[in-house]
């Protein structure tokens, strides 16, 4: 049975995100529904107050303790809101009744943003299909969950389990070394606005092209083609003296048999050299399927994540206050945090649904927002969305993915948050 | 739906023009788009006030120490005037950072002692503060909390973190006397034992969500 009081340490990746998070850098993923029908806002508030005190790990309020912050349950009333214009946005959650993550109407849309420290895209996913679904039932629908609807299974205590720490291994421990990446810079939106540029390709036609003409992945594929789209519009990178590194989270629960709902993914990278001047999109892809081949090996994700441990189980760094660790972290996160990456992909993966459900949801979206631009892939039915979200007024980087794709022979439809008329506001 | 005949995209959005060539869109079927997000808001809330609230208290104290220091050293009255200055920036950061109350009030008590202390050193008399002030504030401040957790026992977890750090606080005078540094006595004594009585109780209170609020609090 479940605890109705509770409380949690925070897990090794959500320790640094209360430090680090503000407006410009607010940790905060978005997850959307589009649904076949004008979102009733009182009955979907009373849906994610019926599922959350199914999900632990989303029932909670962030604490200070002294020496760490700690989550405790929390058992406050959830308000739902309507949508904001601004994509992830940072907010402090004392003004969100505590909790750490916001739930968002507009029209036919239910929009779950979740701040990273308590959970990462696949936790959030099991929770949004659960409201969506309480939602439906609520509404008077009757849907098979055919078990694909967590809040319709029993709770188990691994969904609340720490797998960093359950998997961390003394012995594999190394020295994690970084070295700073390129960054594109240009004038950014005001206001801390994210452009976010939706391209809906066909999933068939998409895995036909990465398989027979590429003999790669759909991840493979995409950040190759990232890579190369940098080498050929960013015309200071191979001036530089940074290589280019593309971070892709990996979902670590397949490889440590792990149902958690907490954070469990780890950054692979891409690195492309800066000094190359003789970059094609094929040889960008060879080097990728090289270097995914080389990191996603379980020996080598669980020695990361040894390391990773091991630095939060350094006894110096334990028994400093919280106050003083909090500036240690900023410090820290200014210096080194965005500088090793250039930017971000991440693939959700197909949205499993039951029938009864996926009928009723006609789209999907999954937002990353960061410097630079922050790619995601997110699948439904038979289309792809590939979502990327920038800070940065320049378009070159994304308009030359674009027609990458449609030279590729893919149909491409867009779809943006961006209006004529923005120009004067932002 | 749009299409732009140059880039070769469709489009399921108002848009007139293409995003990436900026081409006139043409209509491609009867299918009506729609704008599937928030618009956004023309007018951003100003801080505006809050800036020039903080810079004309900051041009206070500039003006305060230029004046006093042109009339010669030591410095006086400029020196009240710059405590208050700084006294009313740090309440207002304080008023307006949303946060429970127990937490502002306990930090609003440690902000006005510490500024009488202060004011008591510039004018060269600062015993009162020290002697009666100090004790007082911090003795009114636990009793506030205990007894909020007494009325208000389902959130005393809520009121902990500022119990503590009052608690600890309230042992300050009697180190004071330890010292020296006070004249009158029993009011610092009578402090230190009230903050040490709760201290004790806090920690050796047998309660078992006391245990546990302390686990939480100082795992390491």
């Amino acid at each position: 049975m479940k605890k109705q009081k509770y409380w949690y340490k925070l897990d090794n990746a959500g320790k640094i995100f209360p430090a680090v998070s503000q407006d410009e850098n607010s940790n905060v993923f978005r997850l959307s529904f589009y649904l076949d029908e004008t979102v009733d806002s009182t009955i979907l508030e009373e849906a994610v107050n019926r599922v959350l005190p199914r999900f632990e790990t989303f029932a909670v309020q962030l604490k200070n303790g002294l020496f760490w912050n700690y989550f405790a349950s929390n058992t406050h009333h959830f308000e739902v809101e309507p949508e904001l214009s601004q994509v992830c946005k940072y907010f402090k959650s004392h003004t969100n009744q505590g909790y750490m993550f916001k739930v968002y109407y507009f029209e036919n849309k239910v929009t779950l943003e979740t701040f990273h420290a308590i959970s990462d895209g696949s936790g959030a996913m099991h929770f949004l299909k659960s409201i969506v679904y309480n939602y439906y039932k609520l509404r008077g629908f009757k849907i098979d969950h055919e078990g694909k609807i967590l809040s319709e299974k029993p709770y188990s205590k691994k969904e609340s389990e720490d797998n960093f720490v359950s998997n961390y291994d003394k012995s594999k421990r190394k020295n994690l070394q970084e070295e700073k990446a390129y960054h594109f810079s240009g004038e950014r939106f005001s206001n801390h606005w994210t452009l976010m540029l939706k391209a809906k390709v066909d999933t068939k036609s998409l895995l036909n092209l990465v398989k027979t003409k590429y003999q790669c992945t759909v991840t493979q594929f995409v950040t190759a083609l990232l890579g190369y789209s940098f080498f050929k519009e960013a015309l200071d990178f191979t001036q530089g003296k940074k290589p280019f590194k593309i971070f892709i989270p990996v979902n670590l629960r397949p490889y440590f048999d792990s149902i958690t709902l907490r954070n469990f993914s780890l950054y692979i990278k891409a690195t492309y050299d800066q000094k190359r001047t003789d970059w094609t999109f094929e040889n960008m892809l060879e080097i990728t399927k090289e270097q995914f081949k080389d990191q996603l090996d379980k020996d080598k994700l669980q020695s990361r994540i040894s390391s990773l441990v091991g630095f939060e189980k350094n006894v110096l760094l334990r028994v400093l206050p919280l106050v003083l660790k909090t500036i240690a972290f900023k410090i820290g996160y200014r210096i080194l945090g965005e500088s090793i990456s250039s930017c971000s992909i991440s693939n959700l993966g197909v949205v499993e649904l039951p029938s009864g459900l996926e009928s009723r949801i006609l789209d999907t979206d999954f937002v990353n927002a960061g410097y630079g631009i922050a790619l995601t892939l997110i699948s439904m039915k038979n289309h792809t969305n590939i979502i990327m979200s920038t800070p940065l007024k320049d378009l070159s980087i994304i308009n030359h993915m674009i027609q990458f794709l449609v030279k590729e022979g893919l149909d491409v439809t867009l779809d943006t948050n961006y209006k004529e008329g923005y120009d004067e506001i932002l | 739906m749009k299409y732009c005949k140059t880039c070769h995209v469709h489009y399921d959005t108002t848009l007139e023009h293409c995003l990436l060539c900026n081409g006139e869109l043409e209509r491609e079927n009867e299918q009506i788009e729609t704008y599937k997000f928030a618009e956004i808001e023309k007018k951003k809330r100003s801080r505006f006030f809050h800036r020039l609230f903080i810079f004309l208290n900051i041009v206070s104290v500039l003006i305060s120490f230029y004046i006093d220091y042109t009339d010669g050293l030591p410095l006086s009255w400029s020196l009240v005037v710059s405590i208050t200055n700084l006294y009313a920036v740090m309440m207002f950061i304080l008023l307006t950072v949303p946060t429970i109350w127990t937490s502002k009030l306990t930090k609003s008590i440690i902000v006005t002692v510490g500024m009488v202390i202060l004011i008591g050193l510039a004018i060269r008399d600062h015993q009162w503060a020290l002697d009666y002030v100090l004790p007082f504030a911090v003795m009114l401040n636990i009793f506030l909390i205990t007894i909020l957790i007494i009325v208000n026992k389902k959130k005393w977890f809520d009121y902990f973190s500022s119990l503590i750090i009052i608690t600890i606080i309230g042992l300050v005078p009697g180190l004071l006397n330890l010292l020296r540094l006070t004249i009158v006595t029993w009011p610092s004594v009578a402090c230190f034992s009230y903050a040490l009585v709760t201290l004790l109780g806090i920690f050796f209170l047998p309660s078992k969500s006391s245990r546990e609020e302390f686990r939480r609090r100082f795992h390491i």
